[in-house]
């Protein structure tokens, strides 16, 4: 008998034959064993992102999707896993938006999901057909505050916690890790969920600061970014610059990440690109519109799109020369101080052109990607 | 986008008001992507100006500015008091601060049970794999008072839907609070045809009020299981004024990202 007591209907219901898979999610003493093993010396993490990805990202691995689909989205580093060309990685997140491509790059065999999808642009019909075609096999269905809680569990140094969320619901039939139970405070029938804390193997974080040792700075929403850095085995940060210490300890506001809890520390300026970063850049519209429209079309798209956007590019920089280079920065930096601040009295105007053909652009120098 | 002042209501801009009639000022309110946003911001444009915007990213009552995009988005923590983490948020609507919360679907059934998962019978190949939760799960099973929202058709007002992602009356009666889960359950559902509530005794889908020129025949039509009618004569549901269509197409939605039907 394993050390794990699964939901064995879901297990039935998700035909996983091997178990061990599920494991690592919520083997407390692995991850706790790992975090006492991790290096303690005040030392400089800093390296490329080559070397962190090369290092700290493994086959198998169990990886989140920071930020929120794409918000502070660490997206310029799930290209880099992706031409690092990393196999049979589990996807764990909420959301899940970062996580379709990476199955059609041959990088992502396993989901664990609370949403699959990029909001207004739409349905992701790629996940689906590589659903259909056993390309990905779902491991667990979660919602997004039963997935917050688990994490939460694992930053707040607990078993789990019992929830109210996803009673009723066919995802109890379809989660391993979750169990419907009676609540042990009540003598009145009180059914709760007891939701486990699940300890990814490795997150990559985009932060708008940090300094060599790893203490990280950011704002606009945290999701669950706090909670994945202290619950995870391996930690990389890629932050839009580099500060020193002092910097963190006198402005210490936002400072959600310590230093103890960080692996790698990578330099990596507009390392959420096309997405948005609070403060500094615009999502780039166009460019989701054709990662949803065109890509997700058929796997031929898609791979073309990837082609053009990960594999033949060397780095955001070079990402961004293919959006619009130093003019889509200027842009995407007012259009997004425009959205936060009050500065739309200066006239920031939010019109774009909508990319809806579908169809590769004949020419691409005349897409704005704004 | 055109000029669309000369335009007669659509179907979404409809919904967009029924939708934010159903905010009162002052209240707090749980908001997920699409229309409920739309809603959220015509209401604080209009009848209720003091509400409180929540967000499941964590973006809380955020300052008037553009449309949200995303739920993670700069619009929604605009100048915020405070932004807090997803579980926190979520921990809003358990404790009680959350006075309602809105939901969209692709599949529902008579009990007012929420698909957004995936349309087909098994599971692991479905016919079309949908979102799956996101935060509407949490909603539903947290929230005191739950707003749904969608379009009309039989395909999508099932007898029975092909995934419960969100818990409404389950099998209808008490099996809802006998399920442990929290608050009213859903207090009404809007469309394009009508705006419907649930009896509460069988907690059945009845028709409240028919929406101009569509009879309770019609209605039915456009549905996949048999709906209550209630007692007397049908109301029919409120329209907006020419001032609130304007706010909602010039301030709201001014790219009609929403509230703008092809061809309409």
């Amino acid at each position: 008998m394993g050390k794990f007591s699964f939901n064995e209907e879901a297990i039935k219901n998700l035909k996983i034959t091997d178990t061990s898979i599920l494991e690592r999610l919520v083997d407390f003493e692995h991850a706790r064993k790992w975090h006492l093993s991790k290096d303690r010396s005040r030392k400089d993490k800093r390296m490329s992102l080559k070397e962190a990805v090369a290092e700290y990202v493994s086959d198998g691995d169990i990886m989140t999707d920071g930020g929120f689909c794409y918000v502070r989205t660490s997206i310029q580093s799930y290209f880099e896993v992706i031409r690092q060309q990393k196999k049979n990685l589990q996807f764990c997140s909420s959301p899940n938006t970062n996580h379709s491509y990476m199955i059609n790059a041959g990088c992502c065999r396993y989901s664990h999901n609370s949403y699959i999808g990029a909001e207004m642009r739409g349905i992701d019909r790629n996940y689906a057909r590589q659903l259909k075609a056993g390309k990905v096999n779902i491991l667990s269905e979660w919602s997004h505050g039963s997935m917050a809680q688990g994490f939460k569990a694992a930053q707040l140094g607990l078993p789990g916690v019992f929830s109210k969320q996803l009673l009723g619901s066919d995802m109890i039939k379809y989660n391993p890790y979750v169990k419907v139970m009676q609540n042990p405070m009540r003598n009145d029938p009180d059914p709760v969920v007891f939701i486990p804390a699940i300890y990814p193997d490795v997150s990559i974080i985009h932060v708008h600061a940090a300094d060599k040792k790893g203490n990280a700075r950011f704002f606009g929403p945290a999701v669950n970014d706090i909670a994945m850095a202290a619950a995870t085995r391996k930690l990389i940060i890629t932050a839009e610059e580099i500060v020193p210490e002092s910097d963190i300890r006198y402005n210490n506001k936002g400072v959600y990440i310590p230093a103890m809890y960080v692996d790698a520390v990578v330099e990596l300026p507009f390392g959420a690109v096309p997405g948005q970063m609070p403060g500094c850049y615009y999502w780039s519209r166009q460019w989701w519109e054709m990662a949803f429209r065109y890509a997700m079309k058929s796997d031929e798209n898609f791979q073309h799109f990837l082609e053009y956007w990960v594999y033949s590019v060397k780095d955001q920089y070079e990402f961004i020369e293919k959006l619009g280079g130093a003019r889509w920065i200027a842009e995407s930096r007012r259009l997004t101080k425009a959205e936060e601040y009050d500065n739309e009295d200066i006239g920031v105007n939010f019109d774009y052109e909508e990319y809806t053909s579908g169809e590769w652009p004949e020419d691409m120098s005349k897409m704005r990607f704004y | 986008m055109g000029n669309r002042s000369d335009k007669p209501m659509n179907p979404l801009e409809m919904l967009a008001y029924i939708l934010s009639k159903q905010i009162n000022d002052h209240e707090v309110v749980y908001i997920g992507t699409g229309l409920p946003m739309i809603a959220g911001i015509l209401a604080r444009k209009t009848h209720a100006p003091n509400i409180v915007l929540v967000y499941e990213s964590g973006g809380q009552d955020p300052m008037e500015g553009a449309l949200p995009w995303s739920v993670g988005g700069p619009a929604t923590w605009r100048k915020s008091p405070l932004i807090m983490e997803m579980p926190y948020s979520f921990g809003q609507l358990y404790n009680g601060y959350v006075d309602k919360a809105f939901l969209g679907f692709a599949q529902i059934d008579m009990y007012g049970n929420v698909n957004t998962h995936m349309i087909g019978k098994d599971f692991l190949k479905p016919d079309h794999r949908l979102t799956g939760s996101g935060g509407n799960n949490d909603l539903s099973s947290l929230a005191e008072n739950m707003i749904l929202v969608g379009l009309q058709s039989p395909q999508k007002f099932v007898p029975k839907v092909d995934f419960i992602t969100s818990p409404g009356f389950l099998d209808g009666g008490d099996s809802r609070k006998k399920a442990g889960l929290l608050g009213n359950g859903p207090i009404c559902v809007i469309t394009q045809a009508a705006v419907f509530d649930f009896e509460p005794e069988t907690k059945r889908m009845r028709v409240k009020s028919l929406h101009p020129g569509v009879s309770f025949d019609l209605c039915q039509l456009a549905c996949g299981f048999e709906l209550l009618k209630p007692e007397g004569e049908i109301p029919v549901t409120e329209v907006p004024s020419k001032e609130i269509l304007e706010i909602l197409r010039n301030e709201v939605d001014p790219r009609g990202v929403f509230t703008t039907i092809p061809g309409m």
